[in-house]
């Protein structure tokens, strides 16, 4: 066993694992409500190359 | 005069000095330039006023590697050659076509367009097309280009009536040149094909090979491996760096305007990257081709978007609801970076019945030419988003790096290269007159000359090089 999945249940990996998708990371949108992100810039999202204040 | 066989034109006593394979409109370009200048030449040509299945399949061949159109498809073999079921789509190579790319070895013409450029107005006249507006610089990285729909003239149907009528020229249908022989300075003759049996030797000072961008190279190939090395002395490269236009549907775009692009009867817009572009991304020439989508195709690309940016699909749907044409396909063609590993070999075990090995193609896209395509949509979509012109989605498989799709266009129809231009004998077979380096007689027509492909079709460069290529021989030939 992994030093990962002795520290942590196996009911705790569940749930991170089905709250991954939702998180922007990990569907492949980059942070849109950061203050300091630049609207203007060009983000490349599921093939679409748009703005980022397309996003919002 | 028109010959519908060789054994009628024998017949007669016209004597020419100069001998062109082929009446595609290289061969019939080159024909007309020399016989207007007095210059006595016969054309001979394969096939016969009309198209028939028994010469066609004398094109028949293998490919190798990605797949490709058959060959006895993408080319005819009659009166007019590929001409008579060509699109009629033009464009001449740009200025930075014909110039060495740092980041693509063996790019780079020994002529520049200037060279061709005195011949343009033939070449408007010949394939009836209006002037090019120039482009329109869309960004630092996009150009907004012009492609022209010619009324796709059939070269036969054309100029039957002129070279029937003239005095100085003979065409002489179906009457195929099998193979040549030569004593590695001169041509020395064409053993010909007629009517299913040989007909013997034809000689003449010069000869023009314009048999068209596969079968030029077969045809000195097949010659320089029965004239052991006498017709092609620097055979290195000969049937080597063969190229086409790939062609595939990269995506979709919506626009905040259609009618921004719109420019010609048939709705599409056509767009090409600043040489500053492809140099900063290391990739070749292409071509995006802007055409409207059918309605259905907008409302699952409006769904799509609307899981990446809701707003955006929304003001879609909006545009859509009033009626706007606001989206459209995007078809990349793109140049081909030059491999010598891309090339026209001659099969071990599959003959013509005049005797002649058909031809093994190997053909083979690489990473620099998926590269192009990914990046030359990227700046595409780029562009319209920083004008505010509109958005840009690249195909799945192509960002995600999988195989190209097999149900799509493919390619051009477009076959260049395989006796390229160049100085370095080593890495090309004609000169910059189109000579073939060593021989003093022999010359080539059409696009197995092009060092490199752009992005455009080659008809109108093809028909320039033909210009200039009669106009050089004028020179040179004494009556
Ligand atoms: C479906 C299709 C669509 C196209 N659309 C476009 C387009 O939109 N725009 C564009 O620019 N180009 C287009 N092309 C390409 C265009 O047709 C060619 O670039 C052009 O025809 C080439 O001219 P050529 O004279 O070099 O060769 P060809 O037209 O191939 O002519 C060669 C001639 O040589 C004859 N011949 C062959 N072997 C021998 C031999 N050994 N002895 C004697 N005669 C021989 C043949 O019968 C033929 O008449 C298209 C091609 C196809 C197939």
């Amino acid at each position: 066993m992994s030093f990962f999945t002795k520290k942590i249940s196996r009911r705790a990996i569940m749930q991170a694992l089905i709250v991954l998708p939702t998180l922007s990371l990990f569907r492949g949108l980059p942070e849109t409500t950061s203050s300091n992100a630049d609207p203007d810039a060009i983000v490349e999202i599921n093939g679409w190359i748009l703005k980022r204040s397309d996003l919002v | 005069m028109i010959f519908d066989s060789y054994e009628a034109f024998r017949a007669t006593n016209f004597t020419p000095k100069v001998c062109i394979l082929g009446s595609g409109p290289a061969g019939t370009t080159i024909a007309r330039k020399l016989g207007a200048a007095g210059i006595p030449v016969v054309v001979l040509e394969a096939g016969s006023r009309e198209f028939s299945d028994d010469s066609q399949d004398f094109y028949r061949g293998s490919t190798v590697g990605d797949p490709y159109f058959d060959l006895d498809i993408t080319r005819l073999r009659f009166l007019g050659g590929s001409s008579n079921h060509w699109a009629g789509w033009c464009r001449v190579l740009d200025k930075q076509d014909f110039e060495p790319k740092a980041w693509a070895p063996d790019t780079g013409w020994p002529i520049s367009r200037a060279d061709i450029e005195p011949y343009l107005p033939e070449v408007h006249d010949i394939l009836e097309l209006p002037d090019f507006r120039p482009d329109v610089s869309i960004s630092d990285d996009i150009r907004w280009v012009q492609l022209i729909k010619s009324p796709a003239v059939r070269f036969g149907e054309k100029y039957a009536d002129e070279l029937d009528k003239s005095k100085n020229i003979a065409v002489v249908l179906n009457t195929y040149a099998a193979e040549l022989a030569g004593d590695g300075r001169r041509v020395t003759g064409a053993k010909l094909w007629s009517s299913g049996q040989d007909v013997g030797s034809f000689t003449a000072d010069y000869f023009i090979v314009c048999t068209g961008g596969l079968e030029n190279s077969r045809l000195l190939l097949w010659s320089n491996q029965r004239s052991n090395g006498g017709v092609v002395p620097n055979a290195a490269a000969l049937g080597r760096y063969w190229m086409e236009h790939p062609t595939f549907e990269g995506g979709n775009a919506i626009l905040a305007d259609y009618s921004e692009f719109e420019v010609d009867a048939t709705n599409e817009a056509f767009f090409s990257p600043t040489l500053a572009a492809m140099e900063r991304l290391k990739i070749m020439n292409f071509g995006i081709r802007l055409i409207e989508t059918p309605y259905a195709g907008i409302k699952s690309l409006v769904a799509d978007l609307a899981c990446t940016a809701p707003d955006m699909a929304e003001w879609v749907a909006y545009q859509l609801s009033q009626n706007l044409r606001c989206a459209a396909q995007l078809y990349v063609a793109w140049e081909q970076a030059p491999q010598a590993s891309n090339r026209i070999k001659l099969s071990k075990t599959d003959v013509d019945h005049a005797g002649v090995p058909r031809i093994e193609l190997h053909w083979k896209k690489s990473e620099m030419e998926h590269r192009t395509l990914l990046e030359g949509l990227r700046l595409f979509g780029t562009t319209l988003v920083e004008k505010n012109l509109g958005r840009v989605r690249i195909a799945d498989w192509i960002v995600n790096g999988g195989d190209y799709p097999t149900n799509e266009e493919l390619a051009g129809h477009h076959h260049m290269g395989g006796t390229r231009m160049g100085t370095d004998v080593t890495r090309s077979v004609v000169d910059a007159n189109s000579k073939v380096h060593g021989m003093d007689n022999l010359y080539v027509g059409g696009s197995s000359v092009f060092c490199t492909s752009g992005e455009c079709n080659p008809t109108a460069t093809i028909t320039a090089l033909a210009c200039r290529l009669g106009d050089h021989l004028s020179k040179l030939i004494t009556v």
